[in-house]
């Protein structure tokens, strides 16, 4: 890498000096010249521009190896554009939501009534005027784009002054949300004069939720009752302690078991692969 | 044994240790282990009749979870930290003064030096002030410089009042155990530290994030420390408060650092009332009272028992908002009449008897008035909104704010001649 850095001027030099060798000295050998031995070569070797002009046209010769030197990975040293920068100039009028800036990183920052997308892209919040402006008091070298609302409006606003906003409203009769139909689940929840009360499924819903014909061509229970199995065989699980550090350290000692054994078998099948290929 | 009993082990190691060799007298007292029940033994020799300490438990010294909490049921919050009362149970209490550790007196000794000379000093500095307020004003070299002077000085006496007591190790005990007299300058420096080191920056914060600052009044640097109860229980800057909570008004507890009384103006102002004409937000001021005396020890002002006829301008309405509406912002600010001068009563209310769109920096300047204290707390549309409304009357119940559409920008051409 350094020494093809260092060679590069080299390069040019022996271009420039080329044409002279070739008139000195005979074609083949100028073409089998080499940067290592032009390397000794005193400076003064440079020959004088009028004689080098004249038999430049003679000496451009291109050969292949050195015309697709690179040419294999030039695109992906040159990617396609990605159409960034202002979408949006000063003055233009823009509605919430419109896109001012793409960016990579925060090259302009959001001002006032503008706000910063995933990808730092600055868009509007408000409808309004584009501002690109620069507001020292706030940050000494940041440049912000803001939306104002007036056309001749000018941002940043003093500090001191109260901010300018919109309430972007509009009044309707106030609708009452009626009580939605409760949810299907197995276990029902009525909000009574006492509280809410849980209750099971009611029997008619129970017996009609037997063994049938289910999406996937599935002679089986439905998924609540599959769900509800373990109840009805009476297991019960331990109440979660928090304070029970003895039995976390025992969960977390087999998990860190079982995902080392796994880790272990991943290794093995893929050394018996690498073994099966050879 | 509890497990802070056990972490003040090595301490008391240490107590008997020093005990035994360095000061027989206190030997018997200091010397006793953790196990509360000898001290129990020795003291119901001495009054058989006293009650066991469960029943009655010392808020010096009580460490079990269980007795703090009955405690603090009575209303009697326990002194200090839970290790600390766990290791006075078994030390004798002995005072600073006569504390068996040689290092330790002798620093001791440093520190009563340097007070001394601290005092000393206040007392040259009181002779000076007074010589210099004894001067006529020809010879001190006129108003303005005599005034200044006075003042720096003053300034300075106030400074070494604090100096002399900062390093005293019974004054920090008691501070932190807030049995601190805030009558005192260096109850209140501290007290000062402390409100600065957190509460006021989480204020400050809030109001400036949530642009009180600069909607309501153009700045404020909060110099008392406010704290906002609505039905007893606290309200942190820029909570939400329900609207049945908020429809009386809230109490304060004002805390000056300064020495002397101050006559304050307490105005609660809302600067998020929609307009629909003017597609805008107008303010609105919920609660104007004037007069009111605040000074370093009478911190509590309930703005609900202010006398109507001489403070409060304008009683406190219950803070509604519409459904649909952005929240509001209600900011109450506290600010300090010039030169505790009170204001004419009368004139005030007959001024300012509209609630709408009276603006706090209006008042401001009409006043002479200067912010020293702010709070902030929001109100949003919830379920105990509608009665609220209901019950105070609100006009605009029934009506309900949406979202307007924008209507979008016109399509653009995406190839037009221009391009080609």
């Amino acid at each position: 890498m350094l020494q093809s850095r260092f060679l590069t001027p080299m390069r040019l030099l022996e271009r420039a000096i080329a044409p002279s060798l070739r008139s000195s000295q005979s074609l083949t050998r100028s073409s089998t010249i080499t940067p290592s031995s032009i390397l000794p070569r005193p400076i003064s070797a440079t020959p004088s521009p009028l004689s080098s002009r004249l038999l430049l046209p003679l000496s451009q010769v291109r050969h292949a190896s050195h015309a697709s030197q690179g040419a294999g990975n030039r695109h992906s040293r040159d990617p396609a554009g990605k159409r960034l920068g202002a979408k949006r100039s000063g003055g233009e009028y823009v509605v919430p939501g419109c896109i001012i800036f793409r960016q990579r990183g925060t090259k302009w920052f959001p001002g006032e009534n503008c706000a910063l997308g995933r990808d730092h892209t600055i868009y509007a919040t408000e409808a309004g005027y584009v501002r690109y402006y620069l507001d020292p008091e706030l940050h000494p070298d940041r440049k912000f784009i803001g939306v104002c609302f007036e056309k001749e409006g000018k941002l940043p606003t003093p500090r001191n002054a109260p901010s300018r906003r919109k309430l972007n409203r509009v009044a309707v009769p106030r609708i009452e949300i009626a009580d939605e139909s409760p949810a299907r689940s197995d276990l029902t929840a009525h909000v009574g004069a006492d509280g809410v009360v849980v209750a099971s499924v009611d029997a008619a819903t129970a017996a009609q939720g037997g063994p049938q014909l289910r999406p996937g061509y599935m002679y089986r229970e439905a998924n609540w009752q599959i769900g509800r199995a373990a109840e009805k065989a009476g297991i019960t699980a331990k109440p979660y302690n928090s304070k029970n550090r003895w039995l976390a350290w025992r969960k977390r000692q087999a998990r860190a078991d079982r995902a080392a054994q796994m880790k272990s078998l991943k290794n093995k099948k893929k050394t018996k692969k690498g073994k099966g290929g050879r | 044994m509890a497990h802070c009993e056990r972490a003040s082990k090595p301490l008391l190691q240490c107590l008997q240790k020093a005990s035994t060799r360095g000061l027989p007298a206190l030997q018997l007292s200091s010397t006793r282990a953790f196990q509360t029940s000898a001290r129990v033994q020795e003291e119901a020799q001495s009054e058989a009749q006293k009650q066991p300490f469960n029943k009655s438990p010392d808020p010096a010294l009580v460490s079990s979870p269980r007795l703090e909490r009955r405690l603090i049921r009575q209303g009697i919050s326990p002194v200090g930290s839970r290790r600390r009362r766990a290791a006075l149970q078994g030390s004798a209490n002995i005072p600073f003064a006569q504390l068996p550790y040689q290092c330790f007196q002798e620093a001791r000794k440093v520190l009563l030096q340097d007070r001394e000379e601290k005092l000393e000093e206040i007392t040259r500095l009181r002779e000076k002030i007074a010589r210099l307020e004894a001067r006529p004003t020809e010879e001190a070299g006129g108003e303005q410089v005599k005034k200044s002077r006075l003042g720096g000085m003053q300034k300075h006496l106030e400074h070494l009042k604090v100096l002399a007591d900062i390093n005293d190790p019974q004054v920090k005990k008691k501070f932190e155990d807030g049995q601190g007299d805030m009558s005192k300058p260096i109850y209140r420096y501290l007290a000062d530290q402390k409100w600065r080191e957190y509460r006021r920056k989480i204020l400050v914060q809030r109001i400036t994030q949530m642009k009180v600052v600069p909607d309501v009044l153009p700045h404020c640097d909060p110099i008392v420390d406010t704290k906002l109860y609505f039905n007893r229980s606290a309200v942190q800057p820029g909570d939400f408060v329900q609207a049945n909570a908020s429809t009386t008004a809230p109490k304060l507890d004002i805390q000056l650092f300064e020495g002397g009384e101050k006559l304050v103006t307490i105005a609660v102002v809302d600067p998020d009332v929609p307009n629909l004409e003017t597609d805008s937000f107008d303010f609105r001021t919920h609660y104007l009272a004037v007069n009111v005396p605040i000074s370093a020890i009478s911190t509590k002002v309930d703005l609900a028992q202010l006398s109507a006829d001489s403070q409060v301008v304008l009683p406190w309405e219950a803070p509604v908002t519409q459904k649909g509406s952005p929240y509001h912002r209600l900011s109450l600010f506290i600010l300090e009449q010039k030169d505790s001068q009170p204001l004419d009563f009368a004139a005030v209310k007959a001024k300012e008897s509209v609630r709408d769109n009276q603006l706090l920096r209006t008042l401001q300047g009409r006043y002479h008035l200067k912010a020293i204290g702010a709070h902030l707390f929001r109100s949003q549309w919830d379920e105990t909104t509608l009665e609220v409304m209901e019950k105070i009357g609100f006009p605009l119940a029934d009506v309900e704010l949406r979202r307007k559409k924008i209507d979008p920008l016109p399509y653009k051409r995406r190839n037009p001649s221009t391009f080609r």
